[in-house]
């Protein structure tokens, strides 16, 4: 076999295993889900059930394809987030709360200042970028575990931006009416992202350009990740920290790079949904973190953090999002389609293990790699 | 009569996912001696013990003790038959006391309430009885290495075991503490009880063992008394061949002074107080100079502060000329300074990076493999291909190998192409042939006298006084964060090595 | 005042038997970042019991059995988290940030089917919980919280026990080479954090209302439990003076409004966000000597040793 094929094979084994491991978990996500659908009521489980989750968006053809996508392009962005982070050997569960502070960047530059929508948009990402950074200076100056900080202000962040917005029921971006933040359509139109004729389209006002700036993103996500040198000395760090201080890279730079532009990648997703209409933001929610955070990283882990693979697993989870929506509420909670995405979370948790007997069976193998190679050695994770 | 064999392990055979670990292996343990088992890394030594300790189920092959067979499945099972292991890599929790990892999986107990009192009464009497001395109540992340080794010693005694497993004991210990261990042993032979000996070094073997079984590539070789044997008899069926034990080398043509550095201090991160003190000295081109000195006496620091690894707070450090004291570790590589790291997996590879990535590690963002912030793939192909050539580094799928899936050996001649390859006026090589084979340490021996012998300045840490002996020009050793003493490998002696080591003795400052 | 010392107590009780369950969970050498879930659930299934239940049954067998079912329901739940990260080796994070997503989810699920409605909303009685001295009125969780609390300290120290599950937080290869099951002890561990959890869950649900949407969880206190447990240094003791200084912001949260404190002009929002912070500044002071046990969030693998 020569050299070129073999590490194509390879290769193609590593991405097809990945694939059929996230089909699995997939699988199984839907599974738990359809048993969920038989015990709550076995009448209806099937038809007006699992097929409607399956059917997703197009049970209501456009409408609910539009829909589909404009729940999309936020995720993808917020799976990129998670994506990104990963690739540095950082768990960014703070998305939700760079998520929530782009949500407010992007309203607050169009709601009071009126803005152009592109501006909107890079200050949903800047306010991202900041909440972003904060985990990462924690975790490069003071090694604190950036989970821990995220999660700390997630929280911090929610408070904050829902004290802001809210002002005791006096903030100008606060409608009392509607106990929301005003819509943009109505206070400033051109901050809204152009829809360029696909509103018509799908029969729904939120379908903006939005999913194409989000798959654009991934694209240069991959880019940045898989052809630069900053991507090296990204994956580096992620892979083995000393090893790329050793190397001369500044492994605190990277940490809040790779922080800070996972921040920005989330903030500008919360910037794609309040800015296409798609939603307006409730300040008197207190009490959960934007759900978009936390399925950012299902799409992510369901991707095996590849940016494109990010695309189709984001629309994925919103095309059984949008299912469950669709699902006849005297039957059925449409938290069925949070289930089933939580489920696929919790086995992608160990898709490692999965990746690993896939590969396995793929290739029940002839070629030993390595006449002398050794077991494996485990590197030892950091702790906090 | 039958000979009285305390432990019997017959046809053992235990593989890991594709490697035989240990192929139809054989020992037998006389009651009452000290039995060594001899091979290099890799051979099967640490995993026949787990077997016989319990830790690995081997797929073929019994285990008798007193005759009778009997099966193993885990430690608590080898401790109920008296069997006791000192590991290599100390089992103990830092963060508590002497007394708690003694008893730890043994401890006395009321209805579940532990009774400490029960436990500290049986350590000291033990101590006093062997003279392992202890503080039952310091913290291990207190007390010394050696002191560590007392702790799981004791561990064995206070199981009442019988057969005690030694397992590579004296890698971390002075010279006259590895005196004293040996005489430990003898002790203990004394009482009836059976030792076995873990070592690759053949001294120790012929100063204690009373008999030894020897492996290589996992199979065993035999089984030979002390008496009637010889180290270069040992040697050769330890390694299958003659080997060298000295290394050949032309006399040092010393140059100009490459590396200076005066009054360097660097703190540690283990206690408060400075891990390196104040310490000069010089390295010329063309020679070797050797820094010895046993584990954690500020060796690894004074490389890291010396490569950039680490912040030097005082001193300076002067490479050919040029002050490099507070550049960065990419500065530093780019004046001329190699460093092949202690630890290759930690430091010196991305393990999860393919080949040809880890040989760039310090150079991709050159102009030659890279464009506009893109990486010229081709270009880093080319050049790995070319060092995997010519520094014969074997995998299994050439540059694109990731380099998890390499051996040790062609993992650690990786980084010395890449590092030898960079045309360095200084190499630092810290401990550069640790847990390879026979063969990988002569090539890389060679490599390094190589590079000696065009010119350049090499800076060699090793722990083994062996490797010292042998390889170096010029020998500093080091003894809590000082060097205390400059020798002529010619005109000293490891003894003489090992009083300075253990801070016995200390020459003037002025001596350097 | 009064009512400062309430909600302090009461909430201060909910954060720390919580902590203490993390606490287990950590020393054990797996990272439970399920708390929130645990507490969901376990606020859940206690819940449900005392809903299900006729009032006219002596208020001591309603406190009990739903405590009962609380901390099965958390401990059944805590087996996910276990099972996911002791025998299939997954990463303790992910694997916790999907059992709290799975928890809203299963919920709500079930609180609309119990209800046969759209509405994730569940009714119950708590006077069985409430009892007074003088105008201080408290609940059980009170006391059952400062018994648990004295119990965690003696089980942590002063047992074998103990002993051995910090062992395996701490170096579960040493803890392995003395005969002691590492999978044991960690699950055992995991097990008790969803016991101490799903306790904490019910108590923050049951005593200041008599109706719980399940839509808003527990509201993130199981992320704050986990902050509670951080400033507590994975002790007992701390974790208890921690969970009470805590407390304080919330109860000011609550009461602000209605006090003198209204002056200030700070809303609920920034009372909330103050533990947070707290918690940041002190983990920014505290992180060069962290206690966190050593080997937490690395799976335990027989074979690498």
């Amino acid at each position: 076999m020569s050299r070129k094929s073999s590490d194509a094979s390879a290769a193609l084994r590593q991405k097809s295993s990945s694939v059929l491991a996230a089909l699995l978990c997939i699988l199984i996500g839907l599974l738990v889900g359809l048993i969920a659908l038989f015990i709550i009521n076995p009448e209806h489980a099937w038809s007006q059930g699992f097929l409607r989750i399956i059917q997703g968006g197009f049970y209501d053809f456009p409408y609910g394809v539009g829909k589909t996508f404009t729940n999309s392009a936020p995720l993808i962005m917020t799976g990129l987030s998670v994506a990104f982070a990963f690739k540095t050997g950082l768990f960014n569960i703070g998305a939700a709360g760079q998520y929530t502070l782009g949500a407010f960047g992007g309203l607050y530059c169009a709601l009071i200042l009126n803005l152009p929508w592109y501006v909107c948009l890079l200050a949903s990402a800047l306010f991202g970028a900041v909440w972003g950074a904060i985990p990462g200076i924690f975790k490069a100056y003071l090694n604190i575990n950036e989970v821990i900080t995220s999660i700390m202000f997630n929280w911090i962040g929610l408070y904050m931006v829902n004290e802001i917005i809210y002002a005791r029921g006096t903030g100008a971006m606060y409608d009392a009416n509607n106990t929301r933040t005003w819509k943009v359509a109505d206070r400033s139109p051109q901050s809204l992202i152009p829809s360029c004729g696909l509103s018509d389209l799908f029969h729904t006002p939120s379908t903006t350009i939005a999913i194409f700036l989000a798959i654009a993103a991934a694209i240069l996500v991959w880019v940045i990740l898989e052809k630069t040198t900053f991507g090296y000395e990204l994956k580096a760090v992620g892979l083995n920290k000393n090893a790329a201080r050793y190397a001369g890279i500044n492994e605190k730079k990277n940490i809040i790079l790779s922080m800070t532009i996972a921040g920005a990648l989330a903030g500008f997703g919360a910037g794609l949904l309040y800015l296409s209409a798609g939603a307006e933001w409730n300040p008197l929610n207190t009490t959960s973190l934007p759900a978009m955070g936390f399925n950012g990283i299902a799409t992510a882990l369901l991707a095996a953090s590849n940016p494109i693979g990010t695309i189709f697993s984001s629309v994925f989870i919103s095309h059984i999002t949008v299912g469950g929506s669709f699902l006849p509420t005297k039957y059925f909670p449409t938290e069925i389609a949070d289930l089933i995405s939580g489920i696929i979370i919790y086995l992608c948790a160990f898709a490692m293990l999965f990746r690993g007997v896939i590969a396995k069976k793929l290739h029940v193998d002839k070629n030993t790699p390595d006449a002398n190679a050794e077991p494996a050695v485990k590197t030892k994770k950091e702790g906090k | 009569m039958a000979e009285d064999f305390v432990i019997e392990m017959l046809h053992i055979t235990k593989e890991f996912p594709g490697i035989k670990a240990n192929d139809d292996v054989t020992l037998q343990l006389r009651r009452g001696e000290v039995h060594a088992l001899l091979g290099e890394n890799g051979a099967g030594k640490s995993t026949l013990m787990s077997v016989l300790f319990g830790l690995y189920q081997p797929e073929q092959g019994v285990i008798k003790k007193n005759g009778k067979e009997v099966n193993i499945k885990d430690p608590n099972v080898a401790n109920d038959l008296g069997i006791g292991m000192v590991h290599q890599h100390f089992k103990l929790v830092e963060c508590f006391s002497v007394l708690d990892n003694i008893m730890l999986g043994v401890e006395p107990c009321k209805a579940g309430f532990l009774q400490k009192e029960v436990a500290r009464k049986k350590v000291v009497e033990l101590s006093e009885k062997y003279g392992l001395r202890v503080d039952p109540d310091a913290l291990i992340s207190d007390i010394s290495v050696g002191m560590q080794q007392r702790v799981e010693i004791l561990k064995m005694l206070y199981r009442d075991n019988e057969i005690l497993i030694f397992d590579e004991p004296t890698a971390v210990l002075t010279p006259q503490e590895i005196d004293e261990l040996m005489e430990i042993m003898r002790g203990f032979k004394k009482e009836g009880k059976s030792i076995l000996f873990i070592t690759h070094k053949l001294n120790e073997i012929m100063a204690v063992a009373d008999r030894c079984t020897v492996l290589r590539k996992g199979k065993g070789i035999g089984t030979v008394d002390i008496a009637n044997t010889t180290k270069e008899e040992l040697s050769r069926m330890m390694v299958g061949r003659d080997v060298q034990f000295a290394v050949e080398k032309a006399p040092t043509k010393p140059g100009d002074v490459v590396l200076s550095v005066r009054d360097m201090t660097v703190p540690s991160h283990v206690h408060k107080k400075n891990a390196v003190r104040g310490v000069s000295f010089d390295v010329r081109g063309g020679e070797i100079v050797c820094l010895a000195g046993i584990e954690g006496n500020g060796q690894t620091e004074l490389v890291y502060g010396l490569t950039g690894l680490d912040k030097v707070t005082q001193g300076t450090i002067t490479l050919d000329g040029k002050d490099i004291t507070h550049a960065s570790i990419r500065q530093r590589s780019k004046d001329g300074m190699s460093h092949i790291p202690e630890d290759r997996h930690k430091y010196g590879l991305v393990l999860d990076y393919s080949l040809e990535n880890n040989m760039v590690l310090q150079r991709y963002w050159e102009p030659k493999f890279q464009k506009g912030g893109f990486i010229d793939k081709a270009a880093v192909r080319e050049y790995s291909d070319r060092l995997i050539r010519q520094y014969d580094v074997r995998s299994g799928q050439g540059s694109m190998t990731i380099a998890r899936s390499m051996s040790g050996g062609n993992q650690q001649k990786a980084i010395i192409a890449r590092e030898i390859d960079k045309d360095p006026k200084l190499l630092v090589a810290v401990q550069p042939t640790r847990g390879l084979d026979v063969g990988a340490i002569e090539y890389i021996h060679k490599q390094i006298v190589a590079e000696r012998d065009s010119g350049k300045a090499v800076l060699l840490v090793s722990l083994e006084l062996d490797e010292v002996m042998n390889l170096s020009d010029r020998i500093l050793v080091m003894y809590e964060g000082e060097i205390v003493g400059e020798f002529d490998p010619k005109t000293t002696t490891v003894q003489e090595l090992g009083l300075y080591m253990a801070g016995a003795k200390k020459q003037g400052k002025e001596a350097q | 005042m009064l009512l400062l010392i309430k909600y302090t107590l009461l909430y201060g009780i909910v954060l720390m038997l919580v902590a203490l369950g993390g606490m287990f969970s950590e020393h054990s050498g797996v990272i439970n970042i399920a708390l929130e879930g645990i507490m969901v659930i376990g606020g859940l299934g206690g819940v449900l019991a005392v809903a299900v239940m006729p009032n006219s049954l002596p208020p001591f067998v309603i406190v009990t059995v739903s405590i009962l079912v609380a901390a099965l329901s958390g401990m059944v739940f805590s087996l996910l988290l276990a099972f996911a990260s002791i025998h299939l080796k997954a990463d303790q994070t992910i694997g916790g940030t999907a059992l709290n997503m799975l928890a809203t989810a299963i919920a709500i699920i079930l609180a609309k089917n119990f209800n046969g409605s759209t509405s994730s909303k569940i009714n119950y009685t708590n006077n069985a919980f409430l009892f007074k001295i003088g105008d201080l009125e408290l609940s059980v969780f009170v006391p059952l919280g400062i018994v648990l609390l004295v119990i965690s300290y003696i089980v942590m120290y002063k047992t074998r026990f103990g002993l051995r599950l910090r062992a395996c937080g701490e170096h579960p290869q040493a803890a392995d080479s003395v005969g002691i099951n590492v999978y044991k002890m960690r699950y055992s561990g995991v097990l008790i954090s969803g016991v101490l959890g799903g306790i904490g869950g019910l108590a923050y649900i049951i005593p200041s209302v008599q109706t719980w949407n399940f839509e808003v969880g527990v509201a993130g206190t199981g992320f704050l439990a986990l902050a509670v447990m951080i400033f507590g240094q994975w002790k007992p003791v701390h974790i208890f003076g921690a969970a009470m200084f805590f407390a304080v912001f919330k109860s000011l949260a609550n009461i602000a409004d209605a006090t003198i404190l209204s002056q200030l002009g700070w809303s609920s929002n920034i009372y909330n966000m103050m533990p947070f912070i707290a918690s940041m500044i002190i983990l920014a002071f505290t992180s060069k000597n962290s206690m966190a046990p050593k080997a937490e969030g690395i799976p335990y693998d027989k074979g690498s040793r």
